[in-house]
């Protein structure tokens, strides 16, 4: 039995479906946010697979946006944690309902 | 059985029990720091399959940059307003297992029966090899087919720093200009009406930050004993 792109391509789809279940489930908007930058690289994964059967390099360069864009994702998305906190409110999807006050 | 095999299984599956690790832990540092476990894999994963550039960027962003901003926010925040631990009503918890299961029973079919694609392009791992490695491939590729886009990159990097830095400004620094005092109250009736005001300011800060002249402020008077805040707080 040979490593093959569909090994990779499983576990990455895994990976995407742990990450989408602690979305779904938790409350805490920082595991929620670490849970959403877990499917991030599980697309990686996926995009890289193909990048490396089709002998393309595409697929990686995509990545390598995808990485931008989580990193500035990230840092608006933990200034708003801040920001909540700041105002003494709990970092809690269930009471975070709306933006304003 | 090759090696190769071995080592996948192994990296795989440390990387879905971090991976697990992040939703079922309690205390936020944990999942944390079970992520940087997910991520190592993720990147040797990326090496296996020829990509050594992204996996060193996988570490050196998410697990070096990412993670070191969420443990700095995760301590920042006062831990007694974290949410209890709380993994959804049992409802939910079974709808979001009974969702993941057919997501990836669907994405299971979509690979068992998928045809396997030819190697169509030009970066065969020879041909990666003569032009001097992944990172030259990458680079040669990124700044000529993609330069378009490498440069949009570059805009939302700045417009997401610009946004997290506006986001992140304390309030006093937004809304500088309003009082409220209380008329139940003596404290601060007499020292903020006359001229020029200079109190001691409870929270220790310097009092020369509050010497505003009187004229250039909004002073909300209320019956409320509690509602006095000090020019640039922001009234609660």
């Amino acid at each position: 039995m040979d490593l093959t792109t569909n090994h990779f391509l499983f576990v990455s789809a895994a990976l995407f479906v742990i990450g989408m279940m602690g979305v779904l489930t938790r409350r805490n908007i920082l595991i929620i946010f670490m849970c959403v930058e877990m499917m991030v690289a599980a697309v990686g994964i996926t995009l890289v697979a193909f990048s490396h059967e089709t002998a393309t390099i595409n697929g990686q360069v995509f990545f390598l946006f995808a990485l931008a864009v989580a990193a500035a994702e990230s840092a608006v998305g933990l200034a708003i944690v801040v920001a909540l906190s700041r105002q003494g409110r709990a970092p809690d999807v269930e009471e975070m309902q709306t933006l304003k006050n | 059985m090759s090696w190769e095999l071995v080592f996948f299984a192994v990296f795989s599956a440390a990387m879905l029990l971090c991976g697990l690790g992040v939703v079922a832990f309690e205390n936020p540092v944990h999942s944390a720091v079970a992520l940087v476990g997910s991520f190592i894999n993720v990147a040797a994963l990326f090496v296996m399959l020829g990509a050594e550039f992204l996996g060193v960027l996988q570490i050196i962003v998410y697990t070096g940059a990412v993670l070191v901003l969420v443990l700095f926010t995760i301590m920042l925040i006062d831990p007694t307003k974290l949410p209890e631990f709380y993994v959804g009503a049992p409802l939910q918890r079974f709808a979001s297992v009974v969702v993941g299961a057919i997501l990836l029973a669907e994405i299971g079919v979509a690979i068992i029966t998928r045809t396997a694609l030819e190697q169509i392009g030009p970066h065969t791992e020879a041909m990666v090899q003569q032009m001097g490695g992944n990172v030259q491939a990458i680079g040669q590729v990124m700044l000529s087919e993609y330069a378009l886009a490498f440069e949009i990159a570059s805009l939302v990097l700045t417009v997401g720093v610009v946004g997290a830095v506006v986001i992140g400004l304390p309030n006093r620094m937004v809304e500088p200009n309003t009082v409220t005092m209380s008329l139940g109250h003596t404290r601060g009736s007499s020292d903020m009406l006359a001229a020029g005001p200079k109190f001691e300011s409870p929270m220790n800060i310097p009092a020369e930050r509050y010497t505003a002249p009187v004229g250039e402020r909004t002073v909300v008077m209320t019956k409320d004993p509690d509602a006095y805040t000090h020019p640039g707080e922001t009234s609660k």
